[in-house]
């Protein structure tokens, strides 16, 4: 009881001096506000601003701890790297214990306790439990308590970025199901009439707030802060103003209020990541498979439509250059991320909702066709007129002359450019993480965020790069000298001839 | 063989040919003289259908190409007149990316559809009175001068034209050279082949051409015998051209 009333003390004390104590310590939390509700996201009626439960919380223990909440809008799957490396102080983002980010960093006491929820399409009555998704692709947030629920049941799941993506790729019928904490599922998927829940709420664990290893004494600070808001209520009208107080809750806070013991962690404890490098190389190699597929598959478009926008641009009637170079300018002067978001997210919106791969592979053909055009038309520009007249001259048509006279020649011209602009669209396939394509790059991701192996797993995913780039770039090499040895030399010395004459 | 009467050709408002008007008997040579700027490279490049006429006509074997038609018809004699008439350009054209007889078949195999063994045969042969013989499989790029134009011309009579056109054949070649280029053209013309040959060299047509015809600023001034128009002009324009010439 005294101790009690020493904190009720200290607590007004320091909420008195809140608003003159300019040296008041910062208490910076880490978050992903991105499809963030409601924990914390950007609120909608003013977007200078940040809304949520968590948000709403944090300001209570900063209160509570006489400390100012400072957020620091982050990423979800670094969350841990970047407490790490001191981005900011405490990571509270609906943060599950497990055992693997035990080794990494220490966990507070719970504050919450979620559960998963299932949630399928209006009209879909194949799916009503987790059991009935074994040959269905389920999807979820990446390294989550969901995540690794899947994972050990061994159920096909794609890890998205933040939930509205993944319920929208539900509706899209791109995925099949999706699993989702209760207070995500809640706020994105329950009130939206296509969609419905499979099933009741199951499993239960915790949120914890996330500190750095050594940092005892904040988590001493945090913990007290923490009971505190419980006893006195605060967090129970927030989370009810949030809509997410529910017999869970009550269970889990009457203990604490009426003073009994805190439950045990065990009690909660979700599932944990287990990572072994045969399972890792095998997914990265699975996820190289991805990126070559892509990769090969966008540059058959790119070098296929290249041809047409090329020759279009370079003799076609006036309304047809036009077209080719709005095209030309579009894709080159607009980012290819931002081209394979609208691909993904915004066709949708007029009925055209390609699955991940195909939109990546179709976004990036379009994008270097882009580029594959302009390599093609300086190649052809540079094949002297003379050659264009010959043909002529000897009763060819201007197509006959094109395709057995010109483009050859400009083909050795184009060949060296075009290896370049093929390795650099092999790594340009990695944008492709960004709408949930697990090629290479999101492989290493989501693999490096579960293990913490960003060292390991990165010099492997760079290895994988150069295994498919090297043999490629020599590929070309071979095919540019076997041309080069009877012909480009010759043609220069065609030309010289012609500058001399 | 060949007929061009009242032929007119500008650029924008410029009037490079104004009324061009002759005719080469079949298996003769004319050789075209001039200064730079006479029009004499427009005459060549509206023969073989380069340029497009303003004005006249040009008649060479069965095709009659007229100024005055629709342009789909145009384009159609065009591509008629471009099988009636060859051209050895200054500088070739050779096509690089093609061997020696690869050059030469390409036209025949593609826009003639003469069988690729067939037209093989009949380019060894050509390659051969071209004295050339040992070439057939080199690339352009590893040819002399010469020997790049002993090919381009393989290559234009590979199509059997009923005219050969030529531009300044001797501005690469050398004074021994251009001994054995007459040698060859008066073998081929010998063979029933009639030529059009433009050169500044008087000394390379007295001994190939059989008429020679003169133009100054776009217009035909003298046009006769070859012998009479270099020996004894009638036109004082001529005289002065012949003079300063050689």
């Amino acid at each position: 009881m005294a101790k009690a009333r020493f904190i009720l003390i200290a607590a007004a004390w320091c909420s008195l001096l809140a608003p003159v104590a300019h040296a008041q310590q910062a208490l910076r939390w880490g978050a992903d506000p991105s499809g963030g509700a409601p924990y914390v996201f950007t609120d909608p009626a003013n977007p200078d601003r940040y809304i949520g439960y968590e948000k709403e919380m944090v300001d209570a223990l900063a209160a509570a701890m006489g400390r100012r909440a400072e957020f620091v809008p982050s990423d979800w799957e670094t969350l841990v790297s970047a407490l790490q490396r001191k981005s900011f102080d405490i990571i509270v983002n609906g943060l599950e214990p497990t055992g693997d980010r035990a080794q990494q960093i220490l966990f507070s006491k719970p504050y919450y306790i979620f559960q998963l929820q299932l949630t399928v399409r209006a009209d879909d009555n194949r799916i009503t439990s987790l059991e009935d998704c074994k040959n269905r692709v389920v999807a979820t947030l990446g390294n989550t308590a969901a995540s690794r629920l899947l994972e050990q049941k061994h159920i096909p799941f794609r890890s998205y970025q933040d939930p509205p993506g993944a319920y929208q790729d539900l509706q899209l019928k791109r995925i099949d199901a999706v699993l989702m904490d209760v207070p995500a599922e809640a706020f994105y998927a329950r009130s939206n009439p296509k969609l419905k829940p499979a099933g009741a709420p199951f499993t239960k664990g915790q949120y914890v707030i996330g500190l750095r290893k050594g940092d005892d004494a904040l988590k001493a600070e945090v913990d007290q802060a923490i009971d505190k808001i419980i006893r006195d209520g605060t967090l129970e009208t927030i989370l009810k103003k949030w809509g997410l107080w529910n017999d869970a809750q009550v269970e889990f806070e009457t203990p604490i209020r009426t003073g009994a013991q805190a439950p045990s962690n065990v009690e909660y404890t979700t599932t944990n990541a287990t990572f072994n490098w045969s399972e890792a190389l095998w997914r990265l190699t699975r996820a190289a498979g991805v990126t070559v597929f892509i990769a090969l598959g966008s540059m058959v478009i790119a070098v296929l439509l290249g041809l047409p926008l090329a020759v279009g641009q370079w003799k076609g009637p006036t309304w047809l250059r036009g077209f080719c170079t709005i095209y030309v300018e579009f894709f080159r002067g607009t980012p290819v991320l931002v081209q394979l978001l609208f691909l993904y997210f915004g066709l949708p919106v007029i009925g055209i909702a390609m699955p991940g791969w195909l939109t990546a592979l179709v976004g990036l053909g379009l994008n270097y066709a882009a580029y594959e055009s302009q390599v093609y038309r300086a190649a052809l520009e540079a094949i002297p007129n003379g050659q264009w007249e010959a043909a002529y001259s000897l009763g060819m048509s201007p197509l006959l002359a094109f395709r057995r006279i010109i483009l050859p020649q400009a083909f050795r011209i184009a060949l060296p450019p075009m290896t370049n602009d093929f390795v650099s669209l092999f790594k340009d396939t990695s944008v492709a993480f960004a709408i949930s394509v697990w090629e290479l790059a999101t492989a290493y991701r989501e693999l490096a965020n579960a293990s913490g192996q960003f060292l390991l797993l990165g010099v492997a995913v760079s290895a994988f790069y150069l295994l498919m780039s090297l043999p490629m770039a020599h590929l070309a090499r071979l095919l540019e000298r076997r041309l080069s040895n009877r012909a480009a030399e010759q043609l220069v010395e065609v030309e010289a001839a012609e500058v001399g004459a | 063989m060949i007929r061009v009467s009242g032929l007119r050709k500008r650029f924008g408002g410029r009037e490079i040919l104004k009324g061009i008007s002759f005719e080469v008997p079949p298996q003769t040579v004319l050789g075209v003289i001039g200064a730079s700027g006479s029009g004499k490279s427009t005459l060549l490049r509206c023969l073989n259908g380069l340029e497009t006429i303003n004005d006249g006509t040009i008649e060479c074997g069965k095709v009659r190409l007229e100024a005055k038609i629709s342009p789909s018809d145009y384009r159609r004699r065009v591509k008629d007149l471009r099988l009636e008439v060859g051209t050895v350009f200054q500088h070739f054209h050779l096509f690089p990316h093609l061997s020696v007889v690869g050059n030469i078949i390409e036209a025949p195999v593609h826009v003639l559809r003469t069988p690729k063994k067939t037209a093989e045969t009949e380019a060894l042969e050509l390659l051969e009175s071209v004295g050339l013989s040992g070439a057939a499989q080199r690339f352009p790029g590893s040819l002399s001068g010469g020997e790049q134009q002993r090919v381009a011309i393989a290559r234009a009579l590979a199509m059997h034209p009923a005219l050969l056109l030529l531009d300044e054949p001797t501005s690469a070649l050398d004074p021994r050279r251009i001994n054995s280029l007459r040698t060859l053209l008066r073998t081929f013309v010998d063979r029933g082949h009639t030529m059009i040959i433009i050169s500044h060299s008087m000394g390379f047509l007295n001994g190939v051409a059989d008429n020679i015809l003169f133009m100054d600023g776009g217009l035909v001034v003298e046009h006769g015998p070859t012998g009479q128009v270099l020996n004894s002009p009638s036109d004082p324009r001529t005289k002065d051209f012949l003079e300063q010439a050689d």
